[in-house]
């Protein structure tokens, strides 16, 4: 019987997963696909929100502000890429100019540390793209933008140093309570027996719900976002995030730096049923485009090198839901995580551990915790020195597969063998970035499919894109079948 | 009668030319396009480039082609051949790979020398 | 700690890049008194003309047929005959000029790091394809979506076919050849749709690679939907009108795995990210003075690396006078102060290469290769220097696929300085 079982690889789930694991306890993370932070994780705008949106005594206000103070510790320990960037509110008209004075009250109530107001000439000082016509803006110093998947990556890797345990691939079908505890049933096959649930599914947590409730408490309506990505050669366009004003629609269309130099436009919003559309849209992306400008000037739209887009876990309970179920309280929904989430996670974790499992303190702390993760610093951070240094000790070091974001082979075969690994063009791209830069992979791809397949011992043409069973090749030519 | 049309590649004009079964052409602009539409009809080439399994360091495919245009109908019959060869490195531009493919006394040759 | 400083090198001319056009250059840019180094990135030599198993190349530099290999074994093996230095697998990751040479900063996993002082740098790093992102393609994220040339190296190097059935986006060249080859290979090629009303590729390869095998081209079409949870599954594709936008009404639907992408190639001038090295907006390539020399002295550019070129002919015919000019610089025959007379495309011309003759340098005769924004069957392209016409050449044919080019030679020009326009005039 396991003490914990987590579902969902998110960075929800992944921190939960980590923070448990400072207890002496057994967990296990349950994600269905074959890799973590594949869903809302993977497409985001990536900030760290000050908390100056989310409505005052909100549960999303009290984490997200939290949480915007727990990155710069998580990153040093997670060794997670982050810039302290800061953000500007941008107000256009008197209407905007008037919401951007309560939000300015707003970000006080929800207890944001720094926060100003500014008008047009002093923000342009600072922000020479910003778009002509500003009239006042609401300067957020505390803001920040992360790496999203690299948290959750991160955050699952220690947690296995620590003795946590997951498994990819491994999709829930069925909850049954029973007395104490629950038995989960993994693909039809497979039942584990756990003492706790902490549901961490994303758009999919109303349907775990309703193996445990009676009456659903909150239903998933997910929300489609699409993005653009500028090549990071416009590194420094912008330095800092730009928000419209917020209106009832969501914090609209931003301008967002990245930590390698690029930088996002969007998202757009918009509801759907459906669970996995993650389509782009030309009529969306062209949205994107009018609203980006109302923000910053020279937007160097040829830049463009990607479009993707994603889906937020919004319910409709209008706040996180996160809250013990009502029969079976063993059963933690960890629920509705759309906008401030990622900011929020390392406080959800922290307010799931410490507020709802283990109110009473009787979960024993580790006495040998080990809170950070061992992180090679990546070829092309390494200075020359480090780079011959690297090269010494293993010479594949000197093979650049990607050049656009200088990835060495040496990276991709540690990538393919790491804890947390996921053996895909695409899981191969979330860990080292091959295939992110301007030519999208289009001359590592071939490389990266060859090394894949040597390492694991498979023809390329068993080499998947991103999910199980999407190969890139159909068949090898000139073999008799 | 039938008509068949097809547009000459003898020049960049690409003249849209059509031939009856007396073999009249019309729609062509020059003398070059009348024998091109005849020879379409009567009996049409190509050159077929493609590769043939090899055991080398270096790749796993060499690049070949038939030594001059053969029958347009035989093209698939040619695939056909080159999919039972394979070679082994080194191999020289110009080696032979198959000699006089399918009795037609046209040759498929390497075109890529692949050493190692 | 015992310190690998990694291999360090003085050479007079680096060449970026060991294909058509690396090659070429530094054929003509080697003599006895110089030292010149090719870096390749791959195994070997000729860059994707390996992968380019058709035929027609060569037909102007030596008046035969040649397929992609055949074409590039004919200058590895002058290449070799000359005794070139060269280093293969190599990356060069960044160029820098702190005082008077560059240092070329390169890897491979023999030498490790490899610093390489120079006095002239070579960029023949070819070309990238456009990407879906770059062209915005809305729909699914699946698998089966792949860039033609991609899917030409996967299939006549590696052995493997991207997929069984095809719908190709673009009739440029590469898109027409991979019709013909993946339907060689055993796979179904549904279609190509093209953007614009003409196809931009040979009219010979629209009847050897489409028609031959029934394969239909839809003119003014282009993809607006993908759909598919995993591997794509099905494609639309609509008529657009004369600004681009999709028709409302003429969707067309096809099943297929496999989406190609023919949509366009971008030199690749990424190594120049730390210098400031001038593009143009329109090529994307290096901007280039009739010497094919850039804005930075000593760094010059050719083939796919500074314009895209239908031809590979082109390629090494520029590529060549590029090298000869850096063999030139090395030696101090080309006079380091600039004085350039700018070429500027007007009514009907995209864009020419080179963008400016340096007048300092100007005694030969100076080829201006450009392309025009539209297809015509006749025309005449005019030279001008303000309203003085100085030039006159009519065309046939002319197209926006094809290069076109003409020739200036010093005693035509009136001045020193009124810029020079060239215009195409079509009835």
């Amino acid at each position: 019987m396991l003490d914990y079982v987590i579902i969902g690889g998110g960075v929800v789930g992944t921190l939960i997963a980590r923070e448990l694991s400072k207890y002496e306890v057994s967990i296990l993370l349950l994600e269905k696909e074959n890799d973590i932070g594949n869903h809302a994780t993977l497409a985001n705008s990536a900030i760290i929100h000050s908390g100056h949106d989310p409505k005052p005594g909100s549960l999303k206000a009290q984490l997200c502000v939290r949480g915007n103070t727990m990155y710069e510790t998580l990153a040093k320990e997670l060794k997670i890429p982050l810039i302290f960037s800061g953000a500007f509110v941008v107000a256009r008209d008197q209407e905007e100019v008037d919401t951007l004075d309560l939000l300015y009250q707003r970000a006080l109530h929800n207890g944001v540390k720094e926060v100003a107001l500014l008008d047009a000439d002093e923000a342009q000082n600072r922000e020479g793209n910003l778009a002509d016509g500003v009239l006042k803006v609401l300067d957020l110093p505390t803001t920040k933008v992360t790496y999203p998947w690299e948290v959750a990556i991160a955050a699952l890797e220690n947690a296995l140093l620590n003795g946590a345990q997951f498994k990819t691939n491994a999709k829930v079908t069925k909850i049954s309570p029973v007395n104490d505890h629950f038995i989960v049933e993994i693909n039809q096959q497979e039942e584990i027996e756990a003492r706790y649930v902490i549901n961490a599914a994303g758009v999919y947590a109303d349907e775990l719900a309703s193996f445990v409730e009676d009456d659903l408490p909150y239903r998933i309506t997910p929300r489609r976002g699409e993005y653009f990505v500028l090549d990071k050669k416009v590194k420094g366009f912008v330095e800092r995030v730009l928000y419209p004003v917020p209106s009832d629609k969501g914090k609209g269309v931003l301008v967002v730096p990245q930590v390698h130099g690029n930088i996002l436009l969007g998202p757009t919003s918009e509801f759907q049923d459906a669970k996995e559309n993650r389509d782009n849209h030309s009529d969306h992306l062209n949205w994107i485009r009018r609203d980006s400008e109302k923000l910053a000037k020279n937007i160097p739209f040829d830049q463009i090198i990607r479009t993707f887009s994603g889906l937020r876990a919004t319910s409709t309970y209008h706040d996180f839901y996160i809250q013990p179920a009502k029969k079976h309280p063993q059963f933690i929904h960890v629920a509705g995580i759309d906008s401030p989430g990622l900011t929020a996670a390392p406080a959800i974790a922290e307010y799931v551990v410490k507020t709802l499992l283990n109110r009473d303190q009787r979960l024993p702390k580790k006495t040998d915790f080990n809170p950070n993760r061992v992180k090679k610093k990546p070829f092309y951070e390494s200075h020359f020195e480090e780079k011959l240094q690297l090269f010494k000790e293993d010479h594949r070091h000197g093979h650049i597969v990607c050049k656009c974001e200088r990835v060495t082979e040496a990276e991709v075969v540690a990538a393919i063998h790491s804890p947390v690994a996921s053996p895909t063009i695409k899981g191969i791209k979330k860990r080292v970035r091959a295939g992110s830069g301007l030519c999208q992979g289009g001359y590592c791809e071939n490389t990266i499919v060859k090394i894949i397949a040597r390492e694991l011992n498979i023809p390329i043409s068993e080499v998947d894109y991103y999910e199980k069973e999407t190969p890139i090749l159909w068949k090898e030519t000139k073999v008799k079948r | 009668m039938s008509v068949k049309s097809m547009i000459c590649i003898v020049c960049p004009v690409g003249c849209h030319v059509s031939i009856d079964d007396n073999h009249t052409v019309t729609g062509n602009r020059c003398k070059r396009g009348e024998t091109y539409a005849i020879k379409e009809v009567t009996n049409p080439t190509r050159m077929i480039t493609s590769t043939v399994k090899i055991k080398s360091n270096l790749t796993t495919r060499l690049s070949v082609k038939t030594s001059e245009p053969i029958a347009k109908t035989l093209i698939f019959e040619v695939m056909d051949a080159l999919n039972s060869v394979e070679m082994q490195a080194p191999v020289s531009t110009d080696d032979v790979v198959i000699k006089n493919v399918l009795d037609t006394g046209i040759d498929i040759l390497a075109t890529r020398t692949i050493l190692e | 700690m015992e310190r690998n400083e990694g291999e360090t090198m003085n050479v007079d001319i680096v060449v970026i890049g060991g294909g058509a056009s690396g090659l070429a250059a530094a054929l003509s840019a080697k003599d006895e008194t110089n030292s010149v180094i090719v870096l390749e990135r791959e195994h070997v030599l000729g860059g994707i003309l390996n992968q380019c198993i058709h035929n027609g190349f060569g037909l102007h530099v030596f008046r035969e047929e040649l397929t992609g290999p055949e074409y590039a074994s004919r200058f590895i093996e002058k290449f070799h005959a000359e005794n070139i230095d060269y280093k293969l697998d190599t990356t060069v990751l960044s160029i820098n000029k702190p005082d008077d040479c560059f240092i070329v900063e390169a890897y491979n996993n023999e030498d490790g790091a490899l610093t390489i002082h120079a006095k002239a740098v070579i960029l023949s790093s070819g070309c990238y394809e456009r990407t879906r992102g770059q062209i915005k393609l809305p729909g699914a994220r699946v698998a089966g979506i792949m860039p033609a040339g991609s899917a030409q190296r996967y299939l006549n190097i590696d052995g493997y076919l991207a997929g069984k059935d095809v719908f190709i986006l673009g009739s440029g060249d590469i898109g027409l050849i991979m019709a013909r080859r993946m339907t060689l290979e055993g796979a179904k090629v549904h279609g190509v749709a093209e953007l614009m009303p003409y196809s931009n590729g040979l009219t010979r390869n629209i009847v050897q690679c489409l028609h031959d095998f029934d394969i239909p081209l839809y003119l003014s079409h282009t993809v607006t939907d993908i759909k598919g949870t995993k591997r794509l599954e099905e494609i639309t594709i609509q008529e657009v009108d004369e600004n681009y936008q999709p028709i409302a009404g003429t969707e067309k639907k096809f099943s297929v795995d496999t989406l190609l992408l023919s949509v366009g190639l971008v030199p690749d001038t990424m190594v120049f990210e730390s210098m400031d090295l001038t593009l143009s907006p329109i090529t994307k390539g290096a901007i280039v003075d009739h010497t094919y020399q850039s804005n930075i002295p000593g760094i010059f550019a050719c083939g796919n690396a500074l314009h895209v070129h239908d031809l590979v002919d082109w390629v090494t015919i520029e590529s060549e006078k590029a090298g000869a000019s850096a063999k030139r610089y090395v030696a101090g025959e080309i006079k380091e102060e600039r004085n350039n007379l700018t070429i500027e495309p007007r009514e009907g011309i995209r864009y020419t290469v080179p963008q400016s003759i340096d007048m300092n340098n100007f005694k030969e005769p100076v080829t201006v290769m450009f392309r025009v924004t539209n297809k015509y069957d006749v025309g005449t392209f005019t030279v001008k220097q303000g309203d003085t016409i100085i030039q006159q050449k009519k065309a046939r044919f002319i197209a926006p696929a094809e290069m076109e080019s003409l020739m200036i030679k010093p005693e035509q020009l009136i001045d020193q300085t009124t810029p020079i326009t060239i215009e195409l005039e079509v009835k």
